[in-house]
């Protein structure tokens, strides 16, 4: 079975003005179809950077970067973009367009795959129903709180039916109650879905929850804990 | 992405910044607006000015005068030295002799007055063979009250409508059969004199109106040839009116080659239509200049549109970062940013020409009120002009391609600068 993401010996170094930064020094991961892996490690290991790697945000400078079998380090912008469409993205600070309602974030990401209206309408309503906001659709994210807005990301991920979810320190700005429900709906999707879930945190109890710990540490992989 | 969800997606992004959209829209209005005022009251102007040009004009008679080129023919005297060279009267002979020509007459025309009670009034004296002065401008030379003469007697004269009634009421000066002296200040003499000229009135015209291009004028008045050379003591004439056999503009050329060669260079003839389409060279010209001015309005709007682009650029950096993190392309991304500029050129255009019509019919009503645009003075013979704006679909479509034009090139920096930012940038932009 090919595996959703691979990295092979994967190497990122940018310029930090006159300073050359390894970002990532040889890191080696394989993530298989149903997993849920947390990438661990304090700031300034790179755990980011793969981040945005694996998410076709970045390039790699180095080494290889396989998503179902396809080099990403070989796709030019216009296939990049692509390939996000079906990358299911839960950023720290939500990151929804603060105009629009829930159901109109959920639609926009469907509406630049380019999928018809009708279809986006149903779809919204489906995947805000699983993150149980079926009530609170039409409110803009202003009035949502922290944990709403990030249910709404995570329905808004979940609508273009993603390869894998890619999730970064997604209870990182909301209360531990709601951080909870967060986790608890994700753990959810992926024992009842099986969606993939990568997901970077530096929060030592939230990666207990997840199947596997990927522990980082100055651009490398330091140890690997099947839980 | 579609087309009509990209088009509601930039119409969001207006919607949520009214006041500063409104305000960059105000400044293609304001543009299009003095574009399409400037131009349609122009354009109305020349339309009106042409057709009261054309009135009595005919087409198949040149006007030759004395001196070089086509500045020194219409009188500005530019262009050619000054030779000293003067028509005579019996040049018509050496005219009519040449092909294509069916007749030919002299008119000699001084500035003198009219001598009513104690009172004296300036007018222009024109002889002129009335025969066949009437040939050619037969929809002109026209007596409201009276008979003109073919073969006048001595102290025959002929007044133009505004020599008889000069304010346009009762008031008449002058009626047929009435006895009339002009004076002319013969300023050769020696002492200088004032010649006299007493006859009567054997016609009135008819209203002519317009300038009264070599033709009839509302203001002149008209005595016989023979004696116009008596009265001014001269064989010399300031022009000759040659009516051709047809009016094709072969003939015209051929005809106004002749005669310059018959005179070695030293006449130009010159044709109504000439004149007509040199009056529409200057109202090109104008136009031009007037509408290059207020383009340069739309200039400045084109600019306060990549301003506040930009501005905006920064201000949804984020925003274009999640668009980009969710998969939308960079030319997605361009096109909403020239979607928004689009949709504010499309509304600053339509405001902007409704409202540029409606002050060029503002100005009109003011302007027609003032009693003319050359000031007013009724009785110097403009008549009441009144000027219709003019909107042609060619302004129309201009102004409505020129205002989304501007919008949308100055908006092509900004949004190639928004479609190139790098979404890892993007997201971090605070």
């Amino acid at each position: 079975m090919t595996a959703i993401v691979e990295a092979v010996n994967l190497e990122k170094t940018y310029m930090l003005g006159k300073v050359t930064v390894n970002a990532l020094r040889g890191v080696n991961l394989k993530v298989d179809k149903g997993d849920f892996v947390s990438i661990l490690g304090p700031s300034g290991s790179g755990k980011s950077t793969l981040l945005n790697l694996i998410g076709a945000l970045d390039k790699p400078t180095g080494g290889k970067l396989l998503v179902e079998g396809t080099d990403v380090s070989a796709l030019n912008d216009n296939q990049l973009t692509d390939l996000r469409r079906r990358i299911g993205f839960v950023f720290q600070f939500f990151n929804l367009i603060p105009r629009i309602t829930a159901r109109e974030n959920v639609e926009l990401s469907m509406s630049i795959a380019g999928v018809s209206k009708s279809e986006r309408r149903r779809r919204a309503e489906e995947v805000l129903d699983t993150v149980g906001l079926k009530e609170r659709i039409n409110h803009k994210p202003t009035e949502l709180s922290g944990g709403e807005q990030q249910r709404v990301a995570i329905a808004r991920a979940l609508a273009n039916d993603p390869k894998f979810f890619l999730m970064d320190e997604p209870t990182g700005n909301i209360d531990s109650k709601n951080a909870n429900e967060i986790i608890d709906l994700v753990k959810k999707l992926n024992e009842e879905r099986s969606v993939t879930v990568i997901m970077v945190t530096h929060d030592q109890h939230l990666a207990a929850q997840t199947k596997r710990i990927v522990q980082m540490f100055d651009g490398v992989i330091v140890k690997e804990i099947v839980t | 992405m579609k087309a009509g969800d990209i088009f509601s997606y930039a119409f969001g992004g207006i919607r949520l910044r009214k006041l500063r959209a409104g305000l960059t829209t105000l400044g293609v209005v304001i543009g299009i607006a003095a574009i399409v005022a400037l131009l349609s009251i122009t354009q109305g102007l020349q339309t009106t000015i042409t057709r009261q040009l054309q009135t009595g004009l005919a087409t198949d008679t040149l006007i030759v005068t004395a001196g070089r080129g086509l500045g020194a023919g219409m009188g500005g005297g530019f262009g050619g030295g000054d030779s000293g060279f003067t028509l005579l009267i019996s040049d018509t002979q050496t005219i009519d002799a040449l092909q294509n020509v069916e007749t030919s007459f002299a008119i000699i025309q001084r500035t003198g007055y009219i001598q009513s009670g104690n009172n004296t009034r300036s007018t222009t004296i024109v002889g002129v063979d009335f025969a066949k002065y009437l040939s050619i401008y037969t929809s002109t030379f026209v007596a409201e009250s009276g008979d003109i003469p073919l073969n006048p007697e001595n102290g025959t004269v002929v007044v133009g409508k505004l020599v008889s009634a000069p304010w346009r009421n009762e008031t008449v000066l002058f009626s047929a059969n009435d006895s009339i002296k002009l004076l002319w200040p013969n300023a050769t003499a020696r002492p200088p004199r004032n010649e006299t000229y007493a006859g009567h009135v054997a016609a009135v015209l008819k209203e002519v109106g317009g300038f009264g291009l070599g033709g009839p004028s509302d203001s002149s008045v008209y005595i016989p040839i023979s004696q116009a050379e008596s009265f001014f003591g001269t064989n010399e004439c300031e022009s000759i009116v040659v009516k051709l056999t047809n009016g094709d503009k072969a003939t015209i050329d051929s005809v106004s080659k002749a005669i310059s060669d018959a005179f070695d260079g030293e006449v130009s003839a010159i044709s109504a239509t000439a004149v007509l389409n040199l009056l529409s060279n200057v109202f090109s010209i104008i136009q031009l200049f007037l509408g290059g001015i207020a383009a340069i309005s739309l200039l400045v709007a084109g600019i306060g549109i990549m301003n506040i682009m930009i501005v905006s650029l920064m201000e949804r950096t984020r925003e274009i970062g999640i668009l980009k993190a969710l998969g939308m392309k960079s030319r997605t991304v361009l096109l909403i940013f020239l979607c928004e500029s689009v949709i504010i050129g499309l509304i600053g255009a339509f405001v902007g020409i409704a409202s540029g019509w409606g002050l060029a019919n503002v100005v009109a009503v003011f302007l027609g009120r003032g009693g003319g645009f050359m000031g007013g003075n009724q009785a110097a013979g403009t008549g009441g002009m009144t000027i219709t704006p003019l909107l042609t679909p060619l302004v129309f479509l201009g102004a409505l391609a020129f205002g989304v034009g501007v919008s949308v090139i100055f908006a092509i920096y900004p949004a190639w600068r928004a479609s190139k930012l790098k979404p890892v940038e993007a997201l971090r932009y605070e």
